[in-house]
């Protein structure tokens, strides 16, 4: 430990040179990298918030069943004791047709003027029943038999939609891990074997010398892990500018999207993006030196 | 310092470069090997810096075996041995003072200890002026004094060198054959190949190794011999 940190400023200055030595194609492994560990970031982002809306719907699985024209109001009290009474129902509430048109309002935001087209009130009064996922269809069918009801709807489809979109997302996630793994290990092991070529009487020297394959080895595992970190950086700035811009233009127009905490995401995506880009600077150098060998 | 019994080296080619060798060097001895090109000199010297390994008979530099599956002890072994070549070997872009340094770096010696010897190396060899100065931009002389300051900046216990006046002028030729010689009055052990023997006629305390299609025949003058087997 003493040994490398007395030779740290020989080693920075070693992988400094022998990057130097390479620019050209030192330039291109860096934007190579950035551009697929932004591809990497993007992927990350999108299962983030397909996670967190699934979520967010799997909490907030609920049913509204919708009642007869001519009900009365003694009748729907006596439904809504009757549905909590159902085995799995969270919670029941009657929303009242104000109540329906205040929250229609509340999502069109400012696009609520749309309302005012209309002359009455357009919306009927219905029950609000919270219920566990996992028996959403059981209560639903027990819901809509009961007298006064006149249909029930639920989020299965669009959750099922949902689902199924993340599942493939994550899927083709995977694709792109495998993608970015290979293609920055080959990348950067290129750039590394290229270094040892040019340095080649350099090493042949230190080894007459008895120099340690570490200590020979170590400023292109270094010169590796600054170019695939260059990288990362680049990603993440990207992205970060990206997610800033995507939540003050989604805050706005598509409120009911439920989005993870900005500091959140972006915190755990540059720890991500960083930690991934030295993993690989690190396995690309040594796969490169071991190629030379 | 160096054993060799029956020492034979045949490369993959088939060619037989040394043919069974017997050798005895001891501590502070000053050798010099000499003969024709593609004698074996080189052949010898790779054998005794680990660089290849004698296909028969057994041979131990320091009481270091020179074997197949010793290269992990041969590394550290290196780290005792001052080596010089004939073609300098030294890192461009760099100065003097760091290629000097470069060979102590992984010696585990303290930063300051390092560039103390670095600095007394360089003076010792006339050349403390140029420890800043770029080694692309040094005569071969230079250069090559460069060299074996890098090679005794490590204090070695055996400097090795490889045709070291092979590229130099007659003058300098004798500079650096004075300096490599004088290392013996430290106790070092100095092997020298050359094929120069114009230029080392005159000593009259060494041993000559002359090398004739991988055979030797050695010759020990004056104090060489009483004084090598310490």
């Amino acid at each position: 430990m003493k040994k490398a940190l007395y030779n740290a400023p020989y080693f920075m200055k070693e992988a400094g040179r022998v990057l130097w030595q390479n620019r050209l194609s030192g330039i291109f492994s860096f934007l190579s990298t950035g551009l697929i560990l932004f591809i990497l970031a993007v992927i990350v982002t999108c299962w983030s918030v397909g996670n967190l809306l699934i979520k967010t719907m799997q909490d907030e699985a609920e049913i509204s069943a919708y009642l007869d024209q001519d009900i009365g109001e003694e009748q729907v009290s006596g439904l809504v004791e009757t549905i909590k009474g159902i085995e799995g129902v969270q919670d029941v509430k009657l929303v009242d047709r104000e109540e329906a048109y205040g929250r229609m309002k509340e999502i069109l935001g400012e696009e609520a003027g749309v309302l005012g087209l209309f002359e009455e009130n357009p919306f009927e009064a219905f029950i609000e029943v919270r219920i566990s996922l996992g028996e959403l269809g059981k209560i639903a069918e027990r819901v809509e038999g009961l007298k006064g009801i006149s249909h029930v709807r639920d989020n299965r489809e669009v959750l099922e939609r949902v689902q199924s979109i993340t599942i493939g997302l994550k899927r083709f996630g995977y694709l792109i891990i495998a993608a970015v793994g290979i293609s920055t290990l080959v990348i950067v092991s290129h750039m590394i074997r290229q270094g040892i070529y040019n340095n080649r009487v350099q090493i042949g020297t230190l080894r007459l010398l008895g120099a340690p394959e570490s200590f020979i080895g170590f400023p292109f595992v270094l010169a590796g892990l600054l170019l695939t970190l260059a990288g990362g950086l680049l990603a993440s700035f990207v992205i970060v500018f990206l997610i800033n811009r995507a939540y003050s233009a989604m805050s706005g127009s598509l409120p009911f999207i439920p989005l993870p905490a900005k500091s959140q995401l972006v915190t755990g995506l540059v720890l991500f993006v960083s930690s991934v880009s030295i993993l690989l600077g690190v396995l690309g150098s040594l796969f490169g030196m071991r190629s030379t060998k | 310092m160096i054993e060799a019994k029956g020492v034979s080296l045949r490369y993959p080619d088939g060619t037989l470069a040394l043919k069974g060798i017997d050798l005895e060097i001891g501590t502070g001895e000053l050798v010099y090997i000499t003969g024709p090109s593609g004698s074996g000199k080189t052949s010898l010297l790779k054998l005794l810096m680990g660089v290849e390994y004698p296909t028969s008979g057994s041979l131990k530099v320091m009481g270091q075996p020179i074997a197949k599956g010793q290269e992990g002890n041969i590394r550290r072994l290196r780290k005792r041995i001052g080596p010089v070549f004939q073609e300098f070997r030294l890192i461009q872009g760099r100065t003097a003072l760091e290629n000097v340094m470069m060979g102590m770096r992984f010696l585990g010696l303290p930063y300051r200890q390092a560039k103390e010897n670095a600095q007394s190396a360089l003076a010792r060899l006339g050349l403390e002026h140029k420890a800043l100065s770029m080694v692309e931009n040094l005569s071969w002389g230079e250069a090559q004094r460069i060299a074996i300051a890098r090679a005794v900046a490590r204090k070695p216990r055996l400097i090795m060198a490889d045709e070291p006046t092979g590229n130099l002028d007659h003058d300098n030729a004798l500079i650096i054959l004075d300096l490599l010689t004088s290392f013996r009055d430290t106790n070092i052990t100095v092997i020298i190949t050359t094929h120069a023997t114009h230029l080392i006629g005159r000593q009259e305390h060494a041993t000559f190794i002359r090398m004739d299609g991988g055979s030797i025949s050695v010759e020990r003058r004056g104090k060489a011999y009483e004084k090598s087997l310490v």
